[in-house]
């Protein structure tokens, strides 16, 4: 019975942190359109920053506390909307995750760069070790009380904010009509900032108590608490304050039971408690009821144009050409990291043929890189073609397993739940000894006539494929599912008024797009030969699908940008200062998906076509002869 | 017998009552106007028959069967086409192709022979839109657009057509060919359904009219019936000291001034 009680306390005080972030989550959202995934990460950074006041430059617990709770977060929640967030085109889905995932990202380079990971860090409990009560012979701490007295502070304050004070009630009716609110005499942006600035405010709330309650001050850890968030916050469909502390306080529980009772230390068990958010997030995917389809408000940008069938061709030719021009100037690491560059750019059309012309937002793409390279190792021992095709297959099918919880939802969902997938698999699979948690050696692909063994072989073998396959994904643009695909993305509801089966439409499009990011991960294990867990950890899904709309999401040479740019980066690091790390830059990168929202490559190619319409127009050629004799009878000057 | 047939629908959204036990009908080979002041419910009930919104309480008939709790796509392929208020054209495409992936799905569910090719012109030329066949499709000012959404409504091959607001960015003389259009829809057989706040078009293509007004249908008849209800002046107008002033000032917005003039005839 004392083990019971001291896991509900324990369970408590965890789903009360879970509450405080996700109630942050709801605030920013509810009254500001934009979900931010970033709020782990933010809170993350505030954490960081409060251990530099107490910890490193001594200052006492409560002024460090308010520093950083009552003016470093709300400036840096503030800040983000006024110079950032307002300028997001909330109707574009899209741009609006990647431009919070960023800065999920971003925030991590920060960290990284002021407090590098080889330093050791630790958040000192708020209270003594004999600051604690007795329950039924249970010490329930002051640190527990304190999270559990807090959040419920954090829900009525909410609560009686949002809905009983005229400036909650106007920051929540901001969502549903700006123009209406500003007519009203409000400033919106001023509001947005003011919810963004509670948002952060509470993410750091969160963090430090999770920093504080279980010692963990750590980047990746409290990044994705953002998981837990989403997860307990999803119960409420992310607008219900009550129901997402009812679903934070579910998951503290469950996870301190877990804990308890489940004495397991190897196996895909020993991970529940890691993965008991993903599963609870599941659930609540199955049961949410389908979403409506939002009418009247289409993204305000113009979308690229798709190349012609003769310029994706040129492309193509081109890729190979240039690889087989640069290939007596490539050797050792830097022939290996091309050579993963193509494997990793392959998995790029995948983001080019879900994303950019599906519209769907897939993170789960390393976790398919990973499966296609384990299950080519296991279904492919001595390389054969036969396991390839079964990989591909295999991965289509996974694919749809993946994406079916949140098919029926919005790209907001299927994001959130694609990305805590992943989490889910890496702990539970990848990282499994049996699996990948040791190297694992992978066979050199063999196909009929040609070796492939040596990596220069290799290299031109993989950009022919990769070739081969930027043409196919443009071709499927250009041809009849392609368009399908184009009015799903532009007009959900447009779409499903001509008849559309939309549900149909993406998982068709998710089944391509997996079978073709696992076929890239045969490949890719196939190149490197010997793999381990870390090389598809989690978050890396983020960085391939951020660097993929850095360069261009709607062309096939944006996912080659994006993967040599993964690739080639660790052979650029050491030459670069220590603090500048590929999670700042592609977040910094990502970040100009506001300005512009089509890529790198789209401006680059819109400005050199603006340039050369704009030179001076050429003089007309003199008329010819019949022309001028024209002219001359109609009276006219002939030139 | 009507195509179509709204039985006492309602529709909330939180405290308020968009739609209140509204019931209308649309019958083949004639042009039936909603019409009623901004805010009135008429894109609710659009939204509604076209199952984008599940109503609060009421039934959705589609040639006498009940399509209420019928999914969007379902309800498409019974035979409902439509347009939107808000422009929701497939702007990544162009003008050719909005038509031809409309046809191209059709062909799939109905598993018909259709000359993808062949239809797509003749639906353009219907339209109007030959000659900007290859424009992409999110370059087209709005008129234009809106001829987009409808030819794309067409190449569904509905048998009920709700146009909401399709003649809004068309000028004088285009408005006129659309009028005429409808005429020939109409003729087609087609049951359309017409939200438009340009009274002069609804009068002319209109033989039948219902009024909505705050959620509430306050008349049905003919035009002429119409125009002569009190209800439907006072819900356009409010009182008949404003209807006086309204139509006598000449600064009265182009909206609120057409609504004047077409259910003018007013005192």
């Amino acid at each position: 019975m004392s083990l019971f009680v001291g896991l509900t306390i324990a369970g408590l005080a965890t789903g009360a942190i879970y509450a405080i972030a996700a109630s942050g989550l709801v605030v920013t959202y509810t009254t500001s359109g934009v979900f931010n995934f970033a709020h782990g990460s933010l809170g993350m950074l505030m954490a960081f920053l409060y251990w530099q006041l107490r910890v490193a430059d001594h200052w006492a617990g409560p002024f460090a506390l308010g520093a950083v709770l009552l003016v470093a977060a709300p400036i840096v929640g503030a800040g983000l909307q006024l110079l950032l967030v307002r300028w997001i085109d909330i109707n574009d889905t899209g741009v609006m995750l990647v431009t919070t995932l960023a800065l999920l990202v971003l925030g991590m380079g920060v960290a990284y760069a002021i407090w590098p990971a080889d330093t050791a860090r630790a958040l000192g409990p708020f209270f003594g070790p004999t600051s604690f009560v007795t329950v039924l012979g249970q010490r329930i701490s002051y640190e527990q009380l304190l999270c559990i007295g807090l959040a419920i502070a954090v829900a009525i304050g909410l609560r009686l904010f949002l809905f009983s004070t005229r400036l909650g009630i106007t920051m929540r009716a901001v969502v549903d009509d700006r123009p209406l609110v500003a007519l009203n005499g409000w400033r919106t942006t001023r509001l947005n900032a003011l919810s963004w600035a509670i948002g952060v405010s509470m993410g750091a709330l969160a963090a430090i108590l999770q920093a504080t309650l279980f010692d963990d001050l750590s980047v990746l850890n409290l990044t994705f608490l953002i998981i837990n968030s989403f997860a307990a916050a999803m119960l409420g469909r992310l607008r219900n304050l009550p129901l997402t502390f009812v679903g934070a306080i579910v998951l503290g529980l469950a996870a301190s039971y877990v804990t308890g009772y489940v004495h397991t230390t190897n196996g895909p068990l020993s991970e529940l408690e890691t993965v008991l958010p993903t599963l609870f997030l599941i659930i609540v995917l199955l049961v949410l009821p389908s979403v409506r389809l939002r009418v009247g408000a289409p993204p305000a940008r113009r979308t690229p144009r798709i190349a012609s069938a003769r310029v994706s061709a040129v492309q193509s030719v081109g890729v190979v050409a240039a690889v087989l021009i640069a290939l007596p100037f490539l050797h050792g690491t830097n022939l290996g990291a091309v050579n993963e560059g193509l494997a990793i750019a392959i998995l790029g059309l995948a983001v080019v043929l879900l994303s950019g012309y599906g519209g769907q937002l897939n993170l789960a793409m390393y976790t398919f890189l990973g499966l296609g390279a384990f299950l080519f190792m296991k279904l492919s021992p001595g390389g054969g073609l036969g396991g390839l095709v079964l990989v591909t297959l295999i991965g289509a099918g996974v694919g749809i397993v993946f994406a079916l919880p949140a098919l029926r939802l919005r790209g907001l969902e299927l994001a959130l739940s694609t990305l805590a997938l992943s989490e889910l698999v890496w702990y539970v699979l990848f990282n499994q000894s049996s699996v990948m948690e040791n190297t694992i050696t992978i066979h050199r692909l063999r196909i009929p006539f040609i070796s492939l063994q040596g990596p220069r072989a290799n290299l031109i073998f993989m950009a022919v494929v990769f070739s081969v396959l930027a043409f196919g994904v443009g071709a499927i643009r250009r041809s009849s599912f392609g368009r399908l695909l184009a009015a799903s993305k532009d007009s959900p509801a447009a779409s499903a008024t001509i008849g559309m089966n939309l549900n149909l439409t993406k998982i068709g499009v998710t089944a391509l797009a997996t079978a073709l990011a696992t076929f890239a991960g045969a490949l890719f294990g196939s190149t490197q030969q010997q793999v381990t867990a870390t090389d598809f950890y989690f978050y890396l899904g983020l960085f391939i699908v951020l660097t993929v709309y850095i360069w261009g999401v709607h062309s096939p040479m944006g996912a080659l940008a994006g993967g040599l740019s993964l690739s080639v980066f660790p052979l650029v690091a050491p030459h670069l200062p220590s603090w500048i790390s590929l999670d700042l830059l592609v977040g910094f990168g990502a970040l100009g998906m506001v300005i512009n929202p089509n890529g790198t490559l789209d401006a680059i190619s819109s400005r050199a076509r603006a340039f050369w319409e704009s030179r001076p127009a050429r003089q007309p050629a003199a008329p010819a002869a019949p022309a001028r004799e024209e002219a001359r009878l109609l009276g006219l000057p002939a030139d | 017998m009507a195509f179509l047939q709204t039985d006492a629908i309602s529709m909330r959204f939180g405290g308020i009552d968009a739609l209140d036990a509204v019931s209308i009908s649309a019958e083949p080979g004639l042009v039936t106007g909603l019409i009623g002041p901004n805010g009135a419910g008429k894109t609710t009930l659009f939204n509604i028959i076209t199952g984008l919104h599940p109503p609060t309480a009421g039934r959705v008939l589609l040639d006498g069967r009940d399509v209420t709790g019928m999914s969007v796509y379902r309800r498409a392929r019974l035979g409902i086409g439509r347009t939107f208020q808000r422009l929701e054209i497939f702007g990544s495409l162009s003008v050719r192709d909005n038509i031809r992936v409309t046809l191209e799905v059709r062909r799939r569910w109905s598993r018909q022979r259709i000359d993808i090719n062949q239809e797509t012109g003749a639906i353009l030329e219907r339209v109007g839109l030959a000659e900007l066949a290859k424009v992409p499709a999110d370059t087209l000012p709005t008129g234009l657009a809106r001829l987009v959404e409808l030819g794309r409504a067409l190449a569904t091959r509905p048998r009920l057509l709700l146009l909401d607001e399709p003649g809004s960015g068309l000028d004088a003389t285009e408005t006129e060919a659309f009028g005429n259009l409808l005429a020939d829809l109409a003729n087609d057989g087609l049951a359309v359904l017409l939200v438009e706040h340009d009274m002069d078009l609804v009068m002319k293509a209109c033989s039948q009219l219902s009024v909505l007004d705050y959620g509430e249908l306050i008349a049905s008849g003919t035009p002429e019936e119409i125009r002569a209800n009190p209800r439907v002046q006072d819900a356009y107008l409010g009182s008949e000291d404003m209807v006086e002033d309204t139509v006598a000032d000449s600064s009265t917005p182009p909206g609120l001034a057409g609504a004047g003039a077409g259910v003018g005839g007013l005192p």
